[in-house]
């Protein structure tokens, strides 16, 4: 079996589990946001019981609209934090606190090799890079996972994406993860796994890795996920100290498919133009394209590696007069690392805007939202039509160097020559 | 279970963001069931006619009961719940896609609504046709066209009671513990 099977079959207390069959399986961990914590307690009170199953597994976060932008909103969250009080939810995460969910769960070590995580978020796939099953759910579906602690799933066959070789600066993990979902399409993967190996994967950080798992979503699949090694376990030990089991793929996995990569063979730096994450073309193919705003955040590429990267680019620059450029650490975590690095400073003195840790400019959710026909150059990992406000906006796709490269020129540029 | 209806023909690639735009999403008050459900019910589609994907009219047009055909991929994207339930709230009483992506089609079926996915079943429906769908049996009907297509549902064996119990929600609150 592989990785994902052996987890479900483990989870469903049976021995082999097949693809495309239903199991039953016991969740480990199941975490709630802003965006639909509130909807998921109100279904909650609908089920008549008055205690989630164990309220040491439920994690909570606030990350999309906060610090809260209007009533709304606030009284969203002051609903969330009351039930986290009755509840007794220790795992909860406030403004100033956490950051975005994805990267909260695996920083503060809440996500361990061989378990199942579900929260109501597509992007819960990123904490497959843990070596666990992850998954996102709906609202419904999370209150009853709150009354059972349980959850039906059919067994995603398994796609290897195989990457060997070494990434050269300034290629990111972004770049192979956008040629990867151009290569499989946004429904190449529907009810499948994506399971990352490879010697480029060995070499990899953890922050990189998530970039993978993250966008895994964006292929259809079910989840991401990559086999623990030492770089997980030494990441772990800091981070927890809660026992788990790591599993692995057996040396005879079936699996639906293998695609193989090269790093070498990625040359130049990509972008996935409007409005498909799979429209992916090279950096020299949109060079020159205006921008009104440079994005770099969001739960793909806030983390301190995306960051250093961008301050490298900007340290001693200024970015282009007319274009917003924003950017948001992924956690408070990540801010206060890129504090001590004066990474915040460089942005700040290059003329970007620094965020709270939040979603931001990711989606249409609070800050950053575009107006008609703008363009934005962002790290995100979506670019529907009107996915970050105005439908005529236009969203293009790219890792960290890029935009900040873009960032300079107020159009879309290739980030090789800094390097 | 049989259910009739009108034929919308969708292409392909419809996302949760062009369903449900996220400038909605933290409104409707979840304290009053009805006015969420008219909050729910007018926000969808909101950007539809600067869309291919989506027949012009839909929204003006659509009815209690009537069924959505799409091309592939229909619900891609966000785990938002508000982009099934636009759907359910505006009247279609059933999605069937050449293929459908897994969250859409877990929260289309968790509201009682059944989401079937089968490769090639849109080049077999147009917009304005009738449509029935028989459930236990697993056969679409094209009424106009007379043809007859057998799908195979990938779903727990108690799927079909909860859709006739009107939902997850319901369903659960019918079990005895
Ligand atoms: S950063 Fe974007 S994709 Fe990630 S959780 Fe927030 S809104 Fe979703």
């Amino acid at each position: 079996m592989t990785l994902v099977e052996k987890i479900l079959a483990k989870k469903a207390g049976k021995k082999v589990v097949r693809p495309d069959k239903i199991v039953e399986v016991s969740v480990d961990r199941a975490m709630i946001h802003d965006a639909l914590g509130a909807h998921t307690i109100a279904r909650f009170g609908e089920l008549g019981v008055k205690k989630v199953w164990d309220a040491a597994r439920v994690i909570v976060v606030l990350d999309h609209y906060v610090p809260n932008k209007d009533i709304d909103t606030a009284k969203k969250c002051l609903n969330i934090k009351k039930f986290v009080l009755e509840q007794g939810i220790e795992n909860y995460y406030e403004v100033g606190k956490g950051g975005i969910a994805h990267q909260v769960l695996v920083e503060k070590g809440h996500v361990l090799p061989g378990t199942i995580l579900v929260a109501v978020d597509s992007h819960t796939t990123t904490s497959g890079v843990m070596g666990a099953f992850a998954t996102g759910i709906g609202v419904d579906e999370m209150a009853v996972v709150f009354k059972t602690g349980r959850l039906w799933e059919r067994v995603p066959g398994t796609i290897r994406i195989n990457v060997e070789g070494k990434l050269k600066p300034p290629i990111m993990s972004k770049d192979l993860m956008l040629l990867i979902l151009k290569r499989l399409g946004v429904s190449g993967a529907l009810f499948k796994s994506l399971q990352y190996t490879g010697s480029t994967i060995s070499q990899m950080s953890i922050e990189g890795r998530m970039t993978l798992t993250n966008m895994a979503i964006e292929s259809g699949a079910t989840n991401g996920i990559i086999e623990p090694d030492q770089k997980t376990l030494d990441f772990l030990k800091a981070r927890t100290s809660q026992p788990f089991e790591v599993v692995q793929s057996d040396p005879d996995a079936e699996y639906a498919e293998t695609l193989e990569f090269r790093a070498e063979d990625i040359k130049e730096p990509v972008v996935a133009v409007p409005s498909k994450p799979s429209n992916v073309v090279g950096v020299t193919e949109v060079e020159g394209t205006r921008i009104d705003q440079a994005f770099i955040g969001s739960c793909t590429n806030g983390r301190l590696e995306d960051l250093r990267i961008a301050a490298k680019i900007l340290k001693g620059r200024k970015v282009d007069k007319f274009t917003k450029v924003i950017i948001i650490p992924a956690s408070q975590e990540v801010l206060k690392a890129a504090l001590a690095e004066e990474l915040i400073a460089t942005f700040v003195e290059a003329g970007a805007v620094v965020g709270p840790p939040t979603c931001g400019p990711c989606m249409e959710a609070h800050m950053g939202i575009l107006g008609p026909d703008e363009v934005c150059l962002s790290t995100a990992n979506r670019n529907f039509q009107g996915r970050v406000g105005d439908v005529t906006a236009k969203i293009y796709l790219a890792s960290p160097a890029t935009v900040a490269a873009s960032a300079l020129k107020g159009k879309i540029s290739d980030p090789r020559e800094f390097f | 279970m049989e259910l009739k209806g009108r034929v919308w023909k969708f292409g392909k690639d419809v996302d949760t963001d062009e369903l449900f735009a996220g400038r909605f999403m933290m409104g409707g008050d979840e304290t009053s069931r009805s006015q969420y459900q008219e909050f729910i019910a007018k926000s969808g589609l909101s950007d539809v006619a600067h869309r291919e994907n989506v027949p012009g009219d839909f929204l003006a047009r659509v009815a209690k009961g009537d069924i959505i055909v799409a091309e592939e991929n229909f619900g891609i994207g966000s785990s938002r719940q508000q982009a099934a339930e636009t759907l359910k709230f505006k009247g279609v009483q059933a999605v069937v896609a050449d293929s459908i992506h897994r969250i859409f089609f877990r929260n289309f079926w968790n509201l009682g609504c059944p989401a079937i996915d089968l490769p090639g079943i849109s080049a077999e429906f147009e917009t304005g046709q009738e449509i029935v769908i028989d459930l236990r049996q697993a056969i679409i009907k094209n009424l106009i066209t007379g043809k007859e297509f057998e799908f195979r549902l990938i779903i727990p064996a108690w799927f079909i009671d909860m859709v006739e119990a009107g939902g997850l929600i319901p369903y659960h609150r019918s079990l005895k513990s």
